[in-house]
């Protein structure tokens, strides 16, 4: 019946059980001591008060006989006049304390009564008496007064003492009852007390007991359950444990699809690290492979670093260059201008020489022409001596025909014969002056006309080499602006090769540090791989 | 200067006046009057000479052989002139403007031949003239009379003068 019973209900049951008697117990127990309480009440609030103004009005009793006495002692009248005051105060609160006594007796009380009526009595008796000595005071007659009150009124307040304190005797008695009675009524509760709590601790007891099974027996079957599960081993159907319908046949319920959720998910787990462990062996292997890539990019880049710096001084060399270049157009520019004017200079000579050379020319033209007149004489001349040379042969010829007698005349002829051969051979030689001043005139000729057009070349040259050079002043000029723009941007140049440089720099400590990081993230991968592969060990540790 | 060619002439003329006293009594000499042809000294002895003149015009003949210049007139003779370069087949060179005539005769004949400079006349020996080396060819022997040392040809002018093929003796038939 527990079985199917949920675990709530049967605490709440067995809770509400155990409540129902302690509440009995309470109020068994409240009971008890509330009608103890008003025993003890009564005997607090009504005897005591009653034992307390007996003994008072004793008191009061005694003080008003003292009174009495110091009246008759004083025997002073005003004195008398003041303790008859006194002692009417006291009556006064006599009168007060017997009232609230006579109240405070209960009905079921008849000795009490009996014994008030007495002390009434008596007290009324010794009133009188003892007026009846202080009027006697009063009237002076203290004699008399002391007579009255040592043979009457000692006696009827003795009485009265007597009176009251059979009045006390019978409270105390009457006290005492209450108390005894009081006594029997805690014990009764004690015990009926007792009782009650032993039979509910007993019943609570048992329920415990009960409760407990109830409780650990599924309990340790779930333990065990759960204890398969701590032990990796997932092989086992937990729903068919134990068939109930209680919170631990639903725990049970919910072990099983754990245990199968677990199944599925070691699986999927078992996949996912087969995957990592795959995928981290990849990726160990890129890594690696990164790592030794970013080292040799570390490396270019040192190397990139040196050479921007190589740059950087040739660029820095190629600057100071462009500015030497600037200087030098700059006394380029100057020279061209010196070389334009010198050029200048050039055609007006040139143009003066042609001037001369046309003289020049002229002259030599005409000297030609003297020298053709005389190779004209000469040829006369030659033609004379020939025929001198043939008139020579012939007279010759005719002296030999002639014998002896012509012997002069062959002397003589062979004489105009040989002066002719002299006249041919000076105008052979004349001649061959002649014509070497000829061939020297033609020369000249050639030379000048060469000369001529030799100037004029050098005219044409000189104004060509003037528009060269003007070309080359303007190119000068613009070079001079080009150089100054080249010194400009070669500065700008080195400018930003200084920032690559830095930059450089930069990139080559980012690359050391990426290279460093590909390190520490290729032994992150290793411990990667570790994990999945510990961690696929760890999986196939399960039973399914 | 002139004093020096006044010398020079004196000189020459003492020369010049020497020799025929020195030869005078050797009778083996005889004169020759010296041309050059076709770079070659030539020689003719002058008692076969009549006079030297300058070829100035000449008339070519129509219908005569090749050696036959032509003919020439001096002072109204009407001569003619035969080109001994064709004649002895003599390569055609040297031959200038300023060519001579030598005109030789003898009883029969008469006619120029040309040259292309007269050098002057010459006394040679005869014992100078050597027979003709068997080097020259083309020159008939019979018209020469020998070769000096100085590499002078001596034209026999007494055999040119009668050769008959250089008379034109020829009818031309129209």
């Amino acid at each position: 019946m527990l079985k199917n019973m949920k675990i709530g209900l049967r605490l709440g049951l067995s809770f509400s059980f155990i409540l129902v008697f302690m509440i009995a117990i309470i109020l068994v127990s409240l009971n008890q001591i509330k009608v103890s309480q008003t025993m003890f009440d009564r005997i607090i609030k009504i005897n005591n008060v009653r034992l307390q103004l007996a003994n008072n009005m004793i008191e009061q009793v005694r003080e008003v006989s003292i009174n009495l006495r110091n009246i008759l002692l004083l025997k002073e009248s005003s004195k008398t006049l003041e303790l008859r005051n006194k002692i009417d105060s006291i009556r006064n609160q006599y009168d007060g304390d017997f009232n609230k006594f006579e109240r405070l007796i209960t009905a079921n009380d008849t000795m009490s009564f009996v014994l008030i009526a007495k002390v009434k009595s008596s007290q009324e008796a010794s009133r009188l008496l003892n007026n009846k000595v202080v009027d006697l005071a009063m009237a002076v007659k203290y004699n008399e007064a002391m007579i009255v009150m040592n043979d009457q009124a000692g006696k009827a307040v003795s009485i009265w003492i007597k009176d009251l304190d059979n009045l006390i005797s019978h409270n105390v008695d009457r006290g005492t009852l209450l108390y005894l009675e009081a006594e029997k009524a805690q014990v009764s509760a004690r015990s009926s007390m007792f009782i009650l709590g032993t039979v509910s601790i007993a019943l609570a007891i048992l329920i415990s007991i009960f409760l407990t099974l109830s409780i650990t027996r599924p309990l340790n079957i779930s333990l065990k359950a759960s204890d398969m599960i701590a032990s990796k081993d997932l092989t086992k159907d937990l729903s068919t444990f134990e068939k109930r319908r209680d919170e631990f046949g639903a725990m049970m319920q919910s072990f099983n699809r754990m245990v199968e959720t677990l199944r599925e998910q070691i699986q999927e787990i078992l996949n996912g690290v087969n995957v990592i462990a795959s995928t981290s062996s990849e990726i160990l292997a890129s890594t690696t492979q990164i790592a030794s890539g970013s080292a040799e990019t570390a490396a270019a880049i040192s190397e990139t670093t040196t050479t921007v710096e190589e740059v950087r001084q040739a660029a820095q060399l190629s600057s100071q260059k462009a500015k030497n270049l600037s200087d030098n157009a700059h006394h380029v520019a100057q020279v061209s201008q010196a070389g334009q004017k010198a050029v200048d200079e050039t055609v007006e000579g040139m143009n003066r020489i042609r001037e001369q050379m046309d003289v020049i020319a002229q002259t030599v033209v005409r000297l030609s022409e003297q020298s053709q007149s005389i190779g004209g004489i000469i040829a006369s001349v030659t033609d004379i001596a020939d025929q001198s040379n043939l008139l020579a042969v012939n007279a010759a010829i005719e002296a030999a025909r002639a014998g002896e007698q012509g012997k002069g005349f062959a002397v003589v002829a062979q004489e105009i014969r040989n002066l002719a051969e002299q006249s041919k051979q000076s105008t052979t030689q004349v001649r061959n002056i002649l014509n070497d001043v000829q061939k020297a005139t033609s020369a000249a000729v050639l030379a000048t006309e060469q000369g001529n057009k030799a100037v004029e070349a050098g005219v044409k040259q000189s104004v060509q080499a003037g528009e060269a050079i003007r070309i080359l002043t303007e190119s000068s000029g613009e070079a001079v602006q080009v150089s100054t723009q080249i010194v400009a941007s070669s500065q700008q140049q080195l400018v930003g090769m200084d920032q690559i440089g830095t930059a450089m720099h930069n990139i080559n400590q980012a690359g050391m540090e990426t290279a460093a990081s590909m390190t520490q993230a290729e032994d992150s991968v290793k411990n990667l791989h570790e994990l999945g592969q510990k961690l696929k060990e760890l999986v196939e540790q399960f039973k399914m | 200067m002139k004093k020096e060619i006044r010398a020079l002439l004196k000189m020459r003329a003492a020369a010049i006046a020497k020799e025929p006293e020195q030869k005078s009594g050797n009778s083996d000499s005889y004169e020759i009057i010296k041309f050059t042809l076709a770079s070659e000294n030539y020689g003719v002895e002058s008692v076969f000479v009549r006079e030297v003149c300058p070829l100035r015009d000449f008339t070519p003949l129509p219908g005569v052989p090749s050696f036959i210049l032509g003919i020439i007139n001096v002072r109204g003779q009407i001569l003619p002139v035969v080109d001994l370069k064709k004649f002895f087949n003599l390569p055609e060179k040297g031959s200038g403007e300023l060519n001579r005539v030598i005109i030789i005769r003898d009883e029969q004949m008469e006619f120029g031949i040309l040259a292309d400079t007269v050098i002057g006349t010459k006394v040679i020996y005869r014992e100078e003239v050597l027979p003709v080396p068997p080097t020259i060819t083309g020159i008939g022997e019979e018209y020469l009379n020998g070769v000096t040392k100085e590499s002078l040809i001596v034209l026999n002018a007494e055999k040119l003068l009668s050769d008959k093929t250089i008379v034109v003796n020829e009818i031309v038939t129209q």
